[in-house]
Formats: C-alpha cells, sequence, structure tokens
C-alpha cells in the first residue's frame, strides 16, 4: 500500500507533496490538540496543571485522577467532597442500559417500518417517510415542555423510562431513514425467489432479509447508540443525572472539584463511542452517506 | 405522476406494509406530533409553574410579550451571529478537510480514524473540553499561544465578552466539520478521477478543476450537509451549556439557552412555549432556504 501511494505520489511535484504534508501536519493539530490538552490534563496531578504554560509533554504522569473517578479513591489529592468517585461507574451502567434497550427497541421497530417503506409502500407511505425526515427540524428542545409535565403525571421522572421514551423523538426517525435507504439498496431478487418457493412475507422477512441485512443494521444500531449515550437536553431535565453527560455537567459547578479529575471522567465518557465508531468505521460512514442528496 | 397507484403493490401488500409502518407510525404519532401541538397550545395561555392545567387563553399575548422584549433580540442576534460562524466555518473547514483527505499521502488511514473522533464525541463532552481548553489560568490554548510567543500572559477567553462567542462558535465547529468532512468525503470518493485527469490535459488549473468539476459534484453533498449544519445552530444548546452558561452577561445566550431559563428556571411555560414555537419556524426558515437557494442557482 505504502509503496503505491509512494509510486502514484511521484507523478506530483515536490511543492505538492509538500504542501500536502503540511496541510495533514495542520489537520493534525486541530484534531489533536484539544484531546491531547484533555488527556494529558487527565494524567497530571494539579500542582502539574498550575504550572504555566500548561506541561503539554508532562515530566511525569499519574493514574490517581482515573482511581478517583472509577473507585473514589481521592486519597487526599485534593478532589473534595464530592461523590463523584462513587457516582461515575454507576452512571456509565445507566447510560449503558438505556443506549442498550433503545438499540433493540428502535432496530425492531424501525426495522420493520423500513422494510415495509422499502418493499409493500402503501397509500401514504411517501408521506409518512417525507414527515419522517422532516422531524430532524423539530427542536428538541421545542417539545420538551409536554414530556416534563406527562412524565410528572404518570411518574416517570427520573428513571431510566423517561429517556428510553422520549429519545424515541430523535432516534426513531433517523434508524428508520437509514435502514430505509438500506434496504432500497438490497437486491429483491432473493424475496421474489423465496415467494415462489412458497415462503410468506413474514417468513421471508425474518429467515432471509434480517441476516442479509445485518451490515445496515450494525449500522443503524451504532448510530442510536451514539445518540442516546450522547444526549444531555432530555436527561437534564427529565432526570436527577442518570446518564453520563448531565453528571458531566454537575462535576462541572461543583467547586471543590478539579479539572484534572474531571478531564479523566470526561476520557472515560469518550471512550464507548469512539471506540465503537472506530470499529464500525466503514459500516456507520456507509450509512450516513447513503442517503445523501436524496 | 398520474400512476403512481400503480406503483403500489396487491391490495394484500399493501396492508402487509402497513402493518409493518405502524408501531412506528403509532409511537411518533404520540411522541412527536402530540407534543408539538402541545407546544403550539402552551404558546397561547399563561400556563401555571406547575403546568397541570393549560390556565386562561391568552390569544397572542405570549408572543406579543416576546417581540417586545430587548432580552429576546439581544438573543436572537447572538443566535444569528454564531449560526453565520457556525454553518460558513463548518462547512468551509469541512470541505478543505475532506479534500486534504482525498490526496494520496503516507498515514491517510489514520487520518481518516482522527477525522471521525470529533463527530463521535458527545456535543456536552465538546463544550467541557473546549471550556477547559480556553480556560484563563489552566487552558491549553493560552499554553499554545504562548509558547508560539503570540501573548505574554494568559488571557480568559470565556469571561471576556469580546472573545466568548467566537470560542464557542470554535468549540462547536470542531466536532460539526468532522461530521461535514466525512460526508464531503464519501462525496469526493466517488469523484471519478478520469474528469480530473481529462481536465489537467486540456490545461485545467486547480482553481478551475475545483470550480468546475469538484463543486458541482459535490453540490448534493454540499446541500445535506449545509442544511445539517443550519439546523445544528439554531438547536445548539449543549456547548453553550456546557462552556459558559449563555455568560458573560448575554453575550452568549443563544435562544435555546433563554428557552432552557423560561420553561425550566422562571418556570413560565407559557412563554416558554412560544420561544420554542419560534426557534421551530426559524430553524425550518432557515434549512428550507438553503434548499431552494441551491436548488435556484441550479436551475441558471
Amino acid at each position: 500500500m505504502a509503496s503505491s501511494a509512494f509510486e502514484r505520489g511521484r507523478r506530483r511535484s515536490l511543492a505538492t507533496s509538500v504542501a500536502i504534508y503540511l496541510g495533514v501536519l495542520v489537520f493534525a493539530i486541530w484534531i489533536l490538540l484539544p484531546v491531547w490538552y484533555l488527556v494529558v490534563s487527565s494524567l497530571i496531578t494539579p500542582s502539574q496543571l498550575g504550572v504555566k504554560p500548561f506541561p503539554l509533554v508532562p515530566s511525569s504522569v499519574t493514574l490517581d485522577n482515573y482511581a478517583a473517578v472509577l473507585f473514589g479513591n481521592t486519597g487526599g489529592k485534593g478532589i473534595g467532597s464530592t461523590d463523584m468517585g462513587t457516582r461515575l461507574v454507576p452512571t456509565i451502567g445507566q447510560s449503558l442500559l438505556v443506549s442498550s434497550i433503545l438499540v433493540v427497541l428502535n432496530l425492531c421497530i424501525a426495522g420493520a417500518a423500513a422494510y415495509g417503506l422499502s418493499r409493500y409502500p402503501f397509500r401514504g407511505a411517501r408521506v409518512f417517510e417525507l414527515s419522517v425526515i422532516a422531524t430532524r427540524i423539530v427542536p428538541a428542545i421545542a417539545i420538551i415542555g409536554p414530556f416534563f409535565v406527562a412524565f410528572r403525571v404518570i411518574g416517570v421522572l427520573n428513571t431510566p423510562w423517561a429517556l428510553v421514551i422520549s429519545y424515541n423523538v430523535f432516534t426513531l426517525p433517523l434508524a428508520i431513514m437509514i435502514l430505509k435507504n438500506y434496504f432500497d439498496q438490497l437486491p429483491r431478487e432473493i424475496e421474489e425467489a423465496a415467494k415462489i418457493d412458497g415462503a410468506t412475507r413474514l417468513q421471508t422477512l425474518w429467515i432471509i432479509i434480517v441476516p442479509i441485512a445485518r451490515p445496515g443494521l450494525v449500522a443503524a444500531g451504532v448510530l442510536i447508540f451514539l445518540e442516546a449515550w450522547s444526549e444531555f437536553f432530555y436527561a437534564l431535565v427529565l432526570t436527577n443525572q442518570l446518564t453520563v453527560p448531565p453528571l458531566l455537567a454537575g462535576f462541572q459547578s461543583v467547586q471543590q472539584f478539579n479539572w484534572n479529575a474531571l478531564a479523566a471522567a470526561t476520557v472515560m465518557s469518550m471512550l464507548p463511542p469512539t471506540v465503537l465508531v472506530l470499529i464500525f468505521q466503514r459500516h456507520v460512514v456507509g450509512a450516513l452517506t447513503a442517503g445523501v442528496g436524496k | 405522476m398520474a400512476g403512481a397507484a400503480d406503483l403500489l403493490g396487491p391490495k394484500a401488500d399493501r396492508a402487509f406494509g402497513l402493518k409493518l409502518v405502524a408501531p412506528a407510525m403509532i409511537i411518533l404519532i404520540v411522541l412527536l406530533a402530540l407534543p408539538t401541538l402541545l407546544t403550539l397550545v402552551y404558546s397561547l395561555h399563561d400556563v401555571p409553574a406547575s403546568g397541570s392545567s393549560f390556565g386562561p387563553f391568552v390569544g397572542l399575548e405570549n408572543f406579543t410579550i416576546i417581540f417586545s422584549s430587548p432580552v429576546f433580540w439581544r438573543s436572537a442576534q447572538v443566535t444569528l451571529t454564531f449560526s453565520v460562524g457556525f454553518v460558513i466555518l463548518s462547512t468551509v473547514i469541512g470541505l478543505a478537510m475532506a479534500m486534504l483527505l482525498n490526496q494520496r499521502f503516507i498515514g491517510r488511514g489514520l487520518a481518516r480514524a482522527l477525522l471521525i473522533i470529533p463527530w463521535a464525541t458527545p456535543w456536552l463532552v465538546i463544550g467541557i473540553l473546549w471550556k477547559w481548553f480556553a480556560d484563563g489560568s489552566v487552558g491549553g490554548l493560552n499554553a499554545v499561544l504562548m509558547m508560539l510567543g503570540l501573548t505574554s500572559d494568559y488571557h480568559p477567553f470565556l469571561s471576556d465578552p469580546n472573545t466568548a462567542l467566537p470560542i464557542t462558535v470554535l468549540a462547536a465547529v470542531w466536532r460539526q466539520a468532522s461530521f461535514a468532512g466525512i460526508l464531503l468525503l464519501a462525496g469526493l470518493q466517488t469523484l471519478p478521477e478520469e474528469l480530473n485527469e481529462a481536465a489537467q490535459l486540456d490545461g485545467a488549473n486547480w482553481w478551475q478543476r475545483f470550480s468546475n468539476i469538484t463543486l458541482p459534484w459535490l453540490r448534493p453533498v454540499l446541500i445535506t450537509v449545509t442544511v445539517f449544519n443550519v439546523i445544528y445552530a439554531f438547536l445548539q444548546f449543549d456547548v453553550v451549556f456546557a462552556m459558559t452558561q449563555g455568560g458573560p452577561g448575554d453575550t452568549t445566550q443563544v435562544l435555546s439557552i433563554l428557552i432552557y431559563r423560561q420553561l425550566f428556571v422562571n418556570t413560565n411555560i407559557g412563554l416558554g412555549s412560544a420561544l420554542a414555537v419560534i426557534l421551530g419556524v426559524v430553524a425550518l426558515i432557515g434549512g428550507l432556504t438553503i434548499v431552494r437557494l441551491f436548488y435556484r442557482r441550479e436551475m441558471h
């Protein structure tokens, strides 16, 4: 790979190559500098943090901040009296719970809907599809009032259910759009063959479509997970720091809480979505771009 | 489109399709259509803080109050400034990154993986990260400026009314430019290389190839990206909330922050709902304008 890149690159002038590598350098700094700052902050002590200028290459590193946010080992390191050490891990668990339930629910409901829209269009199917796309413009913040009131009445405020229910507002349309695009590009021949062999519509869907649609389902699943994991506003208003984002926001407003420990908690919160996306990079980017321009 | 009905299958197939879609349809009506309608109704009432009833009908009074309030107009101006900066920078930086990562160079695979990181990071985390990165006593941005010799001392970017808004825009752009870059790169990868090579043989320079081949090819992706950017701009809450909560003063108080304050700090549900209706309509108009703008140019 590298050698072919070299050979092809030879057709470029030296000036072009220099410009490209300079561009890559600027690009790497743009992406990595804030991330590097975060990671270094999570690995140094508060006294190292106080040095001006900030030690971009620290002389020594420590895992104390991670111990503090994961196990509550404050060890007199100035974390203060917050209960963050005991709260981050259970909160990560709650975030995982909410996100996973949503992924499973949405894949079933949106999968069925997308398949129906793609293969068995009915009167009004197109209108429904367009309304699903239009929902992306409805500001989530604009409709939180009714949710707040309704959830208080039925008593699900501050439970995972408040989020599992309300997150459908953005995850379900997203999943339907992505899976509809995916089903549209799957060949129909196999289904027609199954039909001739006497399979019912439901059998065809379960036995034939679900297995071959796995890449699309994985991509949609990752994107639903990402939205649910990242969501902040509904979790802030409808729960008392039930998931990671509002917990991090809460830590930030605690006076005694220092940036080193918050940085460690922030790194922890970035890991699941980043790892997931990097693993399924190809699927996710494919799904994201499949419907573009339609 | 006279034969649209012919595209539909037999009756049993249509019924099966409707059955498959029904659960999603019901959920979206209950969770989206109904709350949207309720918000509209709230906006016309003087809703009590408990939210247990609609309260007295006041017609358009909530809107009259909002439109005569300088706080609203100040916030609308901040939202507009934020949005214009956010949309232009996200799209332009995204396009630049996509064009760069479409070139051949050593380490390209790794660079493309890097492009994904800001997009995979939650908006709130981006706000927290940039709040501290731009911090006036322990921030990394100040450290870099100092090491480059551009400043002699740390500057509190987020408590300075002149720099708070640009820094929040930059933080949000850091994420959204990656999203734009991912989509535009995928668009560039479908561009047939022969087009550019033929143009090069005909003596077209870089700019001519960019404006006559690359940009027209990317038009559909650019429309999608820009519409997304406009919507994210108007609805941005997380980044501003984490970085400044609207301050210093009201210099970064975008409309979504104002709505949050009205609904949950002042518990004025009627007024907050009216603001939400205004924001929704503005986001809708913004998105549609972009689509119209692009398509009209295409016709010429």
